[in-house]
């Protein structure tokens, strides 16, 4: 079973091997669920701690199979009117009001009431027809000529009732518009939902997605991370930041450091010339590393103990 | 592992069998998909297809991880049963020494079965079928292979019960035709000791591995199978007649039950919504005024925060419900966060803290232990309108789980009353049947009066169904 549409996600090397160019380094398990979605048309859940990829993988597939990437930020009180459509009220307005002599001439030389309401009814539904349709990022996915990535992120912080109303998108790729009809996906984009765990999404929701966790990764892992993103890097102060962000996730924190505060800790260090990890310049760029006041307090008694391990 | 998909993907619809017995729900929609995902990556590359599986059938992480250890586990006992067939090159290279030596053995000294083949018609035939042939000369791909193909006669994938297993066993030495070496040894045991003892230890080799092989079906097949049976049988059991034993499967259960109650209707607790501009109502509404938007409209969203105080009687009378009560009730205050939890026998006292703090057995210890004696429900009744009544309000349920008998004290039916008045629901779940009530020193006909729901309540059944009910009359208030 080929995608014509997305022959870049024919099979699962050549898309560990796409996206690393692009400058992803993906596992064989986010491959193998990448390339599932394609063949399959099936949207994808992804799961994980914030900081790991998840927005970035959509960002990603975007780049690779060259499409444009429609993105949906959720929040709670999102509703059909910022996600799917609304009618332009501004212009079905004033065309009403410009449209107020047309009224004269089509109801000309009507005899009597019924027959002018027999001729209004007999004119199209002109106002709430696809020309005062505001496509919304769903709509907009579906619309795409060519294909589309969409990307529904942090969908667990919309509400219950908004999962419902992706259903039919995500399970047939169209938007039901009571007032038109129903509008199909012109060529099925590829669907990313990412979600942070903070609530539990409904069966059908995750009925309709293939499923991809996506945990911190593994030392080996992330250092290939760190390289493609900071190529500038050294491998030893890699191999040592790397391990010392082990380390802290170790550690008991409100907000243990995900890849992307790595890659900005590594792109900050190369800026200040560093070329070890030595306790000084630690101590001064953990804010990079550690939101939380708390946690930088924790850590900093063990700087010493923690710099030791990463460069043993 | 197998070559042609058509097994294959009999294999995974076994596996799929498997994982539902694992605990992890899979819809017919999801084998479909989970079809689709073997033919598409195909069963070569192990991995990537418990990946491919992984993302279709796992649908969270719980069951991602139990799936993980589902693969593993599965697919080698599978892999082992068929790669003894199917590798048989290999492990016949393997194990060629091993027979070698045992093959001149047997050359050296011929055995009393082989010697008597020359005598008997009976021995002989016998000794000329492939399973003699595999057994006696020690050929573990044959006779791996020749299981193999008996317990898909035997029909061994239907096991069930731990108690089929004997008839399994049977069913299976059946068809590799084990008669045959029944009646031989029959016929030789009056006539021939030294072959009878031989042909008994090759029958007893063959019985092992028949029972290997079945043990080994139950446990991908059946355990779960057995699992779901005892527990819909549990379900059913009245709460008091539970025996210590089942104790830590009703725990699973009501865990579950919990689990289940919680993604039900734990995500609908929700915020308030600001009341948003509603631009369509507002153009309706400005339809009747020429198009001037006169009066706005606006979405609201009420704010939805159901309360629940749960009430349980711990005295000698319900004792043998206590306990499961309790359970529950803790595992109804992980659900829903703002249920209010207080225990009672003759003094009343809020437990909410211990219920957050402790594990659940040294939470209901401590309860018990605190709040154990005889029932005074006049006196329990005003310990909580002293702590809670003020509490009560028109979103507020209140749950007792209670026999209200009251060794013929002033139930103090007033406070019930009031409790009624403020609350929005007043729930009363009795664990004695409803022909009990109002026997001997029980309140529970003049409680009836002061309850929105009295109900009957001594299964975990009874129990899903009407905290079930209430959970969802809560929200679609």
């Amino acid at each position: 079973m080929n995608n014509s549409h997305y022959p870049q996600l024919d099979n699962v090397e050549q898309i560990i091997r796409a996206f690393e160019n692009a400058g992803y380094i993906c596992t064989q398990r986010i491959a193998t669920v990448v390339y599932l979605a394609a063949a399959l048309n099936k949207p994808i859940l992804v799961e994980g701690p914030p900081g790991v990829g998840k927005t970035e993988l959509a960002k990603t597939c975007a780049s690779v199979i060259d499409k444009p990437l429609v993105r949906l930020q959720c929040y709670e009180g999102l509703d059909e009117s910022k996600a799917l459509y609304e009618w332009k009220y501004g212009k079905q307005l004033l065309y009403t009001q410009v449209l107020k002599e047309q009224l004269g001439e089509v109801l000309e030389g009507a005899k009597g009431l019924s027959e002018s309401i027999q001729r209004l009814h007999n004119m199209a539904d002109v106002f709430y027809s696809y020309e005062f349709l505001e496509p919304r990022p769903l709509l907009k996915a579906m619309e795409q000529e060519h294909g589309a990535v969409l990307l529904i992120d942090e969908i667990d912080k919309a509400d219950f009732e908004f999962e419902s109303l992706l259903l039919e998108v995500l399970s047939d790729y169209q938007v039901s518009i009571p007032e038109i009809g129903t509008i199909s996906a012109r060529s099925k984009p590829i669907v990313f939902l990412t979600s942070n765990d903070t609530r539990d999404l409904s069966d059908a929701l995750k009925r309709r997605c293939l499923h991809l966790h996506i945990p911190f990764p593994s030392v080996d892992l992330e250092q290939r991370i760190v390289a493609s993103r900071v190529p500038d890097l050294q491998q030893n102060l890699n191999d040592q930041l790397v391990k010392f962000v082990h380390a802290l996730r170790e550690l008991d924190l409100k907000k243990a450091p995900a890849i992307s505060e790595t890659i900005d800790w590594a792109r900050s260090l190369l800026l200040l010339h560093a070329d070890t990890l030595d306790p000084q310049i630690v101590h001064d760029t953990l804010n990079v590393l550690l939101k939380y006041e708390e946690d930088i307090a924790t850590t900093e008694g063990q700087l010493h103990k923690l710099i030791g391990q990463a460069s043993a | 592992m197998t070559p042609d998909s058509g097994s294959g993907s009999d294999q995974l619809l076994v596996f799929i069998k498997y994982l539902r017995g694992r605990d992890i729900p899979i819809s017919p929609a999801d084998s479909l998909d989970a079809v689709h995902v073997a033919s598409l990556i195909g069963y070569q590359d192990r991995e990537q297809l418990k990946h491919g599986l992984a993302a279709v059938l796992a649908k969270s992480r719980r069951e991602a991880q139990l799936f993980n250890a589902a693969f593993d586990n599965f697919f080698s006992i599978e892999h082992s049963a068929i790669s003894n067939g199917s590798d048989q090159a290999n492990s016949e290279a393997q194990s060629s020494d091993a027979r070698q030596t045992q093959s001149s053995e047997n050359t050296e000294q011929p055995s009393a079965l082989a010697q008597l083949a020359d005598e008997s018609s009976s021995v002989a035939e016998l000794m000329q079928t492939p399973l003699m042939e595999a057994l006696t000369q020690g050929d573990e791909g044959a006779l791996a292979v020749a299981i193999e193909a008996a317990a898909g006669a035997a029909d061994i994938k239907s096991i069930r019960l731990f108690t089929q297993r004997g008839q399994y066993i049977r069913k299976l030495l059946d068809a590799l035709g084990e008669q045959q070496l029944r009646d031989v040894a029959i016929e030789l045991e009056s006539s021939d000791q030294a072959a009878f003892d031989e042909l008994q230890a090759l029958r007893a080799e063959l019985l092992e591995r028949a029972r290997d092989r079945v043990e080994r079906a139950y446990t991908v097949f059946a355990s779960g199978d057995t699992d779901d049976f005892l527990d819909e049988a549990l379900s059913k059991v009245r709460l008091g007649n539970i025996a210590p034993h089942q104790m830590a499967r009703l725990k699973k259960l009501l865990d579950r039950m919990a689990r289940k109650l919680a993604a039900r209707h734990g995500r609908r607790r929700r915020k308030s919504r600001r009341g948003q501009l509603n631009i369509t109502g507002t153009l309706r509404k400005a339809v009747t005024t020429d198009g001037i938007p006169f009066e706005p409209r606006f979405r609201t969203i009420q704010r939805r925060r159901p309360q629940v105080i749960a009430i349980c009687d711990v005295s000698g009378s319900v004792a043998a419900y206590a306990k499961f009560l309790l359970m529950f009730l803790y595992a109804l205050q992980d659900v829903l966060p703002r249920t209010r939890s207080f225990a009672f026998s003759s003094n009343l006292g809020e437990v909410t803290h211990w219920f957050d703090e402790l594990p659940v057995e040294t939470a209901i210890e401590r309860v018990n232990l605190s709040y154990g004696g005889a029932t005074d429900y006049g006196r329990a009744l005003t310990d909580f309108s002293a702590l809670a009544l003020q509490d009560i309000n028109r979103s507020t349920t209140v749950i007792v789980l209670g026999d209200a008998r009251n060794n013929d004290s002033d139930p103090r039916l007033d406070i019930l009353a009031d409790i009624k008045s403020r609350c929005k629901q007043f729930i009363w779940l009795n664990p004695e049947t409803r022909r009990a009530w109002g026997s001997g020193d029980s309140e529970m006909l003049s409680v009836i009066r002061h309850c929105h729901i009295a109900a009957e309540c001594n299964n975990l059944k009874q129990l899903e169904r009407i905290v079930d009910k209430l959970l969802t009359d809560m929200h679609s208030r």
